[in-house]
């Protein structure tokens, strides 16, 4: 967990690399979500109504590969960035080691069968 | 920053709405999945959220996504630049604000919708 100023602070306070480049992915994938996610709500909420979502809607539009592609990087995206998130969480509020490795692997497994899930669905149409 | 007023409510803010985005999107990839076990299967939990409570509901989400994309734009800014630590409280009432803007839109276009017998 970095709590940082600057991205130079974040480098000399990250015990590992794999830390610093999670620290560096929150960044960038968050900016991407930003649109990502936006356009999202915005096309399938705000814009019309989402009980307009029907099956027959999902299955046409999903026969697109440019939204099977858009969906499935918000998918990807989003439970790479929230998962990690959960972790800083987890590691802030868990204290104890034992406690904290089983709240974790649960969440990582329940994140994973999820993701599969969404994959399988996203590319069985 | 971090400790003490506008900070720390930002931050905090920033956890929760993370936490609470997280939880509704994991059981949404769920839901939407549905369709691979057809249409009786998606539309049987669909047809429920037709049930005004629903819209209501995701006006809150769209509050904590926005809130939470906005503040997240203040954090790249404050790890960023110079300029962005110096200027981080006024960023949060300005993400505050946006965030209030956007979610009252969001409000009038969904409940007008609603009341327009819409659903």
């Amino acid at each position: 967990m970095i709590r940082a100023r600057t991205y130079t602070d974040a480098q000399q306070q990250a015990h590992s690399n794999a830390e610093l480049n999670w620290w560096i992915f929150m960044r960038i994938s968050g900016l991407v979500l930003v649109f990502l996610v936006l356009g999202h709500i915005y096309m399938t909420f705000i814009q019309v109504s989402e009980a307009d979502a029907t099956y027959i809607a999902v299955v046409n539009k999903l026969q697109q590969p440019a939204w099977k592609l858009y969906d499935w990087t918000i998918l990807t995206l989003s439970m790479l960035h929230g998962v990690n998130g959960a972790r800083y969480s987890i590691e802030d509020y868990v204290r104890s080691r034992p406690n904290r490795a089983w709240v974790k692997t649960i969440f990582y497994t329940v994140a994973a069968v999820i993701f599969t899930l969404g994959t399988v669905g996203l590319f069985s149409i | 920053m971090y400790r003490g007023r506008e900070g720390q409510w930002a931050w905090m803010l920033h956890r929760l709405s993370g936490l609470a985005i997280l939880a509704y999107f994991l059981i949404h990839v769920i839901s939407i999945s549905l369709f691979m076990f057809g249409e009786q299967a998606y539309m049987a939990l669909h047809t429920t959220y037709e049930l005004p409570i629903f819209s209501l509901g995701l006006i809150a989400v769209t509050a904590g996504v926005v809130y939470h994309s906005l503040n997240g734009l203040r954090i790249i800014m404050m790890d960023f630049t110079g300029m962005g630590v110096l200027y981080q409280r006024q960023m949060f009432w300005g993400v505050l604000g946006l965030t209030l803007l956007a979610t009252a839109y969001t409000a009038f276009i969904v409940i007008g919708r609603l009341l327009g017998g819409e659903g």
